[in-house]
């Protein structure tokens, strides 16, 4: 388990090399460059003070080795849009929120999708299936920017419970404020819980055919022991793998969320700092999102193992 | 649950008749029709017996097997108002679901054919084990996992407190289905359904499983309801054989009855296909032409009449009535009618 461990954190390491070695060429490949329109108006040694400034001015080999030894002590760089703001100074600022409403949304989403499918699947066939399965279409059809209005609208507009926008801050970053993250969390959540809801019941529904099931039923033991021990257990790998898919969804599919709520997230930035070129922003958002989902992959590769014991971990010793 | 005790407790009447099934009919339906797979099907085990069912794919054995252990599921699978399966006298197709947990597993159980599949591959085969005996007795977890080492034991498996933790796939395919045995008698049931329990096996290792089961229905006084389409291993196992075809029981007797005097030419077509050291000819190896007829329609007459090399005008229009040959011989062909030709046959 151990070697295999730093086997993966060696590979994980590679992959984030790669894929920053390839976000650099690519962002370098696009023609122009991310300030002159911002500085052809101004005298040519502003201009060249500029250039100088970003690190523009030198040899694109150079500049790479520039920004990975960087990247490799944590140091990102000055963002260009937001002048003097470094960028790790705001992914510090801005992730936790992004972080947590994420989270939340997982958390809540995937928490309602899995015990509706379990649900649906039961009552196969019956209103309570159908209806189950319809709303779940519906809601993943709806965009969640849509459901944000209702939801402001409604609760927090004719109401009143919850306050229409903000989120909260300080010492609340992590644990207090609830009642401004609800709405957004309701809005986020919708989306997991339809996708997991079908996801679940299509595979139990596999699951509840296999032969197991019969011995399972012909012991004498109880439904609800079937369904807990024997069906979903076996349910859980497609679950598992659709979770690095969901992690993704939930960094970067907040931004509208974000904005209708005034969430100060990453969601903003990211969309942002592509409009604007800002090399050092997209880099570091790009590398620090690839971390995260390697990691998430890392995890869901020994949690496999954990609930299907026909998958092994290879070079690791039982 | 207390009929069953009271009837276990009646010392002084034997009751013979273990189970009793009368004019069994299971029909499922699919999106092509309603597939007839039993129809109106007759017959008793009794206790401490082996009794075997034989017949090709899909002659509805195995739907009879889940039947008798109420896994015919509905919508899909329908067992028929007229049908009774009666246990020790009450019918399981009545059963409040408090008696049918009492019933499986613990009175009656099963064993699959391919016990890979049938062995849930994500829980130790310990925890499968003694699930069926935390289902049927209040029982200390120390004392289960003991008596599940014991049937590990009985089974032939050897180290069998460490094979406890393993799960099915790290056992071989002999051993897997030596698992399932002594998942079938963790609670000493009456009565055993061994559902083609050799046919995913090497011919070496049937011999040895068939060997087990019969120690220990010996052992336990279980009675087997042995289900296959091997007449071969049938002979030194069964004491009373029942012929199925396309749904029905064309012909049933005892062990020697059906060998040496079967009196059904399915029966008959069935012993011819039974490949023979002794026969020294380069001919091709025995088979029956044709396919069994289509369930979703069958036909008006004899089942086997379209393969039958005896076939007569009535077969096609009659289904025949059981003509019986005495000590429970009985066989539904038109050729035992008096009016029939008598036909000279050879095995």
């Amino acid at each position: 388990m151990l070697i295999y461990t730093f086997r993966r954190l060696a590979e994980m390491i590679l992959t984030l090399f790669i894929i920053a070695t390839a976000t650099f060429f690519l962002l370098a490949a696009v023609p122009g460059d991310p300030i002159s329109d911002r500085v052809e108006k101004l005298p040519t040694q502003i201009r060249h003070n500029m250039y100088a400034k970003y690190g523009l001015n030198k040899p694109l080999l150079q500049r790479y080795v520039i920004t990975m030894k960087g990247l490799a002590v944590g140091n990102f760089g000055e963002s260009i849009i937001y002048p003097g703001q470094t960028v790790q100074s705001i992914l510090h600022d801005k992730l936790p929120a992004s972080a947590r409403l994420g989270i939340q949304q997982m958390v809540l989403g995937i928490t309602i999708g899995l015990g509706l499918g379990i649900i649906a699947a039961m009552k196969k066939n019956t209103w309570i299936d159908y209806s189950i399965i319809t709303a779940a279409i519906l809601l993943i059809s709806i965009p969640h920017l849509i459901f944000g209005l209702l939801l402001q609208k409604m609760f927090a507009g004719n109401l009143g419970w919850f306050p229409v926008i903000g989120w909260p801050k300080g010492k609340d970053l992590w644990t207090g404020g609830w009642e401004y993250t609800i709405l957004p969390t309701l809005t986020g959540c919708f989306a997991y819980i339809a996708s997991y809801t079908r996801l679940l019941k299509t595979s139990m529904l596999d699951v509840v055919n296999q032969d197991y099931i019969l011995t399972a039923e012909s012991k004498g033991i109880s439904k609800a022991r079937v369904v807990l021990k024997h069906v979903l257990r076996n349910s859980m790998i497609p679950i598992i793998t659709n979770l690095p898919m969901s992690i993704a969804m939930c960094i970067t599919g907040s931004f509208f969320i974000e904005r209708i709520f005034s969430i100060p997230g990453i969601g903003m930035y990211y969309v942002t700092s592509v409009n604007g070129r800002d090399l050092p922003l997209i880099m570091g958002q790009t590398v620090i999102i690839s971390a995260i989902y390697v990691t998430v992959i890392f995890i869901t590769d020994v949690l496999y193992t954990i609930v299907d014991p026909r998958i092994q971990i290879q070079g690791g010793r039982k | 649950m207390l009929w069953i005790q009271e009837c276990a407790n009646e010392g002084g009447i034997t009751i013979t008749q273990l189970l009793e099934v009368t004019n069994l009919s299971v029909s499922y339906h699919t999106y092509a029709g309603e597939v007839q797979s039993v129809r109106g099907i007759s017959f008793d085990v009794k206790e401490g017996e082996t009794l075997a069912i034989v017949g090709e794919s899909g002659c509805g054995k195995s739907v009879t097997a889940r039947s008798i252990m109420g896994l015919i599921k509905p919508p899909i699978g329908e067992i028929k108002l007229s049908s009774e399966i009666r246990y020790r006298g009450k019918n399981i197709l009545t059963f409040t679901s408090k008696e049918w947990a009492y019933y499986r597993g613990g009175e009656s159980s099963i064993i699959f054919q391919d016990a890979l599949t049938a062995l849930n591959p994500t829980m130790t085969i310990g925890d499968q084990i003694t699930e069926n005996i935390f289902a049927h007795e209040k029982i200390s977890k120390k004392a289960a996992v003991e008596r599940a080492t014991g049937l590990l034991e009985q089974v032939g498996i050897p180290d069998a407190s460490k094979k406890l933790k393993s799960y099915p796939h790290q056992l071989s395919g002999g051993m897997r289905q030596r698992v399932m045995i002594a998942i079938a008698f963790a609670c000493n049931p009456k009565l055993l359904i061994a559902d083609e329990p050799t046919t995913a096996l090497d011919v070496t290792i049937q011999a040895q499983i068939l060997d087990m089961i019969r120690s220990l229905q010996v052992k336990k006084n279980t009675s087997v309801m042995l289900i296959t389409h091997d007449l071969g291993i049938v002979a030194n196992i069964a004491s009373r054989v029942i012929i199925m075809y396309s749904g029905r029981i064309v012909e049933r007797g005892s062990s020697d009855d059906i060998f040496y005097h079967p009196k059904h030419p399915y029966t008959i077509a069935l012993l011819r296909a039974i490949p023979k050291l002794t026969d020294k000819s380069k001919e091709k190896l025995y088979s029956i032409e044709g396919r069994p007829p289509d369930l979703l329609d069958p036909p008006k007459g004899c089942p086997f009449a379209a393969r039958c090399p005896y076939c007569m005008n009535v077969c096609v229009e009659a289904n025949p009535e059981s003509f019986d040959f005495g000590l429970g011989h009985t066989a539904s062909c038109w050729l035992h009618h008096s009016q029939a030709p008598k036909v000279e046959w050879s095995i």
